[in-house]
């Protein structure tokens, strides 16, 4: 094959790879410090997509500015995720809870079906289908940014979680719950803020997704999966492990793309997962908890 | 017209319905008692129809076309009299929601004929058909298939399915004679083509006629690429399918997908001379084309589609945008047309019972329809005889009929300048 297109698929697996990155972090993070599964991770980032949208649409409001808006919101709505419908199921069994991010997610999206009908919509911004060539690949500004977007995200956790006191609290909780509420962390209010973070950083990703792909109320579908794989693959809980996870199934799966028949593309990222799960099953680069 | 359009209205039973409908009741039950024979009329006092379509899920966007045509239908229907034939009965569309699943499909089917249903239209996805005709065929209940194209859907000797629309094959190999006959006439040869479709069953099928047709044509399929509906990005699959520099590249698929098709070959200068969609969810789509003006201009697409020389047509066509506020498309059409079908089979069964509705839907022989094609009629396995897509244009922004020639709006626009890059 030539070299053209191998450039191409390494760009487009950068590109798709940091989008997995960015809706993944969240989701790591949630996972890590409330060691729950949220399978409505997705349909959080589905509302997400429509705030932008209709902010676009009805305001004018440029999507990648809307964050300053959607963040906070989707903070508050994590929080009341957290409060209302987590919380208080913490002693349930642990399937329960998973059931239960599960009923959510189904209850966004039939709502999202419900008030804005299964159609597609799309922002179009001057932006949209902006694009340079590297040699002979194509570089598509709006990913590009989604996919920068996810590397400043990861920084900024990171940084957040080792130099503020809720990231200390934070990251004390997803080592050990019990000593964490032992030294006095409020530990619930600890909790909420972890879903309201994973929330914002969802919501992060939406807006940086809206300008370069449809909006539809199972529009998570397309990344959802792969955001579980991302995750494994990083190690649950390790946010930068998720950005490079991310890389790594954005790369695998363009390269499959680019080198193998038909729909294989899925089987080996898929195959990298059941690997991964098999021989390292605290992940690539350790879960938050890797003792 | 005034009585075509007064049904199109779509708003609650009005007072007048009301009350006349509840003195009929009345007459029946006074001449039950008085021991008229003639009492039909009160008895039949509805037909209930099922449909099975992947309302929620995936496929939630096309199948409300869909549902918009069976609507159109049916209210035209019952606006002008019902089955007279059944003494005016009125349609009663029963719904049913797939979510695009296997299993939804089978239960709702049954569902729906348990509480009653006398056909069931659907289902859309011809997974979900291959596994309810089953279901329709133990319960010797009609299943008039919409959208759904596999060919092995009328395979094995079934009775009760029937399918009004072109199959798998009828649609790529007519399609893609009909690109082949545009190019002719404007010397430009195809001799390499390239395919894209969805893994599916809706677009395997698609890819496997566009690969078994080539020997007959004499082209060479130089790329066959099959992708994820759920792909969030195609640009390798592209790249590929430009470095084999084909003439044409034919694209199977649903909304989104085929949109990103569109976009990054767009971006990644393809070069074909046309970017041509095959039962395409998005190329013809008025939406789709609205929205993506500047991409869209000059697409083509093989597909289901009102036969713009039919005065009945454009009627219906102009029904549709008045009530629902949108441009009828190719699902919208055959919501519409396969309604009157079972229509027209009611009116000659003029039963309620099943198989002689079967027998009378076997019988078909339908001129008054809206297609691109001679009268609607069925072979001994359910396929329809005369079933042609139409090859259509966005010209200007508006999908315009280009082919077959007799049923032509406007002229192609051939080879395409802008995919020649």
């Amino acid at each position: 094959m030539t070299g053209g297109l191998l450039l191409q698929a390494v760009v487009s697996g950068l590109l798709l790879g940091g989008v997995y990155g960015l809706v993944a972090s969240g989701l790591s993070l949630i996972f890590g410090v409330l060691r729950i599964i949220n399978f409505a991770h997705g349909a959080v980032m589905m509302l997400a997509m429509y705030t932008t949208y209709w902010l676009f649409a009805l305001a004018g409001v440029d999507p990648y500015l809307s964050v300053i808006l959607t963040a906070p919101l989707f903070f508050a709505l994590g929080v009341v995720i957290q409060k209302v419908v987590i919380e208080p199921n913490r002693s349930a069994a642990e399937h329960n809870q998973l059931l239960l991010t599960l009923g959510l997610a189904l209850f966004f999206e039939n709502l999202a079906l419900v008030l804005w009908q299964g159609d597609f919509r799309t922002v179009r911004v001057a932006y949209s289908n902006a694009s340079f060539m590297i040699g002979e690949a194509l570089v598509e500004v709006p990913r590009l940014v989604a996919s920068g977007g996810a590397v400043l995200m990861a920084v900024g956790l990171f940084a957040f979680l080792r130099l503020t006191d809720v990231g200390k609290a934070l990251r004390a909780l997803a080592e050990e719950p019990e000593g964490a509420a032992l030294v006095g962390i409020n530990v619930a209010r600890i909790r909420a803020a972890a879903f309201g973070l994973g929330s914002a950083c969802v919501a992060v990703a939406g807006a940086l997704i809206t300008p370069f792909f449809y909006v539809a109320p199972d529009v998570a579908e397309s990344f959802n999966i792969m955001a579980f794989v991302v995750v494994v693959l990083g190690g649950m809980g390790n946010f930068m492990g998720a950005l490079a996870g991310g890389f790594i199934v954005g790369l695998a799966e363009s390269l499959g793309a680019a080198f193998l028949p038909g729909s294989l593309k899925q089987l080996v990222v898929f195959m990298i997962f059941v690997l991964v799960l098999l021989f390292r099953p605290q992940g690539l680069f350790g879960g938050s908890r890797d003792r | 017209m005034s009585e075509h359009t007064r049904g199109l209205s779509g708003g609650p039973v009005s007072r007048r319905t009301f009350l006349s409908t509840a003195g009929l009741t009345t007459a029946g039950a006074a001449a039950t008692v008085a021991g008229f024979p003639a009492i039909v009329r009160a008895q039949t006092r509805e037909v209930k129809v099922g449909y099975l379509l992947p309302v929620t899920g995936p496929l939630a966007y096309e199948a409300g076309l869909a549902l918009n045509g069976l609507a159109l239908a049916v209210d035209e229907i019952n606006a002008s009299g019902g089955i007279k034939s059944l003494g005016g009965a009125k349609i009663t569309m029963m719904p049913g929601d797939t979510q695009n699943k296997v299993e939804l499909g089978n239960s709702e089917a049954s569902r729906l004929i348990d509480q009653g249903a006398v056909a069931i239209i659907g289902p859309f996805s011809s997974l979900v058909a291959f596994s309810v005709r089953q279901v329709t065929e133990k319960n010797k209940t009609p299943f008039l298939l919409l959208a759904a194209v596999a060919d092995n859907l009328t395979e094995g000797g079934l009775k009760y399915i029937f399918r009004m629309q072109p199959n798998g094959r009828g649609m790529a190999t007519l399609t893609v004679n009909n690109m082949f006959e545009m190019a002719k006439n404007a010397n430009v040869p195809i001799k390499r083509v390239a395919m894209m479709h969805e893994d599916g069953n809706f677009g395997t099928t698609m890819g496997n006629h566009v690969e078994a047709f080539s020997k007959t044509m004499g082209y060479e399929l130089v790329q066959r690429i099959p992708y994820n509906l759920r792909s969030p990005d195609l640009t390798s699959e592209l790249s590929k399918v430009k470095a084999a520099r084909p003439d044409l590249l034919i694209v199977s698929g649903y909304y989104g997908d085929s949109k990103l098709i569109a976009e990054t070959a767009a971006k990644l200068r393809i070069g074909v001379s046309a970017l041509v969609g095959l039962a395409n969810a998005a190329y013809s789509n008025p939406k789709f084309i609205a929205e993506n003006r500047e991409l869209t201009e000059h697409l083509f697409d093989g597909n289901y589609w009102y036969n713009p020389q039919s005065a009945r047509a454009r009627a219906v066509f102009a029904a549709y945008q008045k009530k629902f506020g949108s441009t009828m498309a190719n699902h919208g059409v055959q919501g519409y047309q396969v309604t009157f079908v079972l229509k027209d089979a009611l009116e000659r069964a003029a039963s309620t019972d099943r198989d002689k509705i079967r027998d009378a839907i076997a019988k078909t022989n339908l001129s008054d329809q809206i297609l691109t094609q001679d009268a609607i009629r069925f072979d001994d396995s359910g396929e329809g005889i005369n079933a042609t897509p139409a090859l259509i244009q966005v010209q200007n922004g508006k999908p315009v009929v280009v082919g077959p020639a007799r049923f032509a709006e406007a002229k192609p626009v051939f080879p395409v300048p802008k995919w020649k890059g």
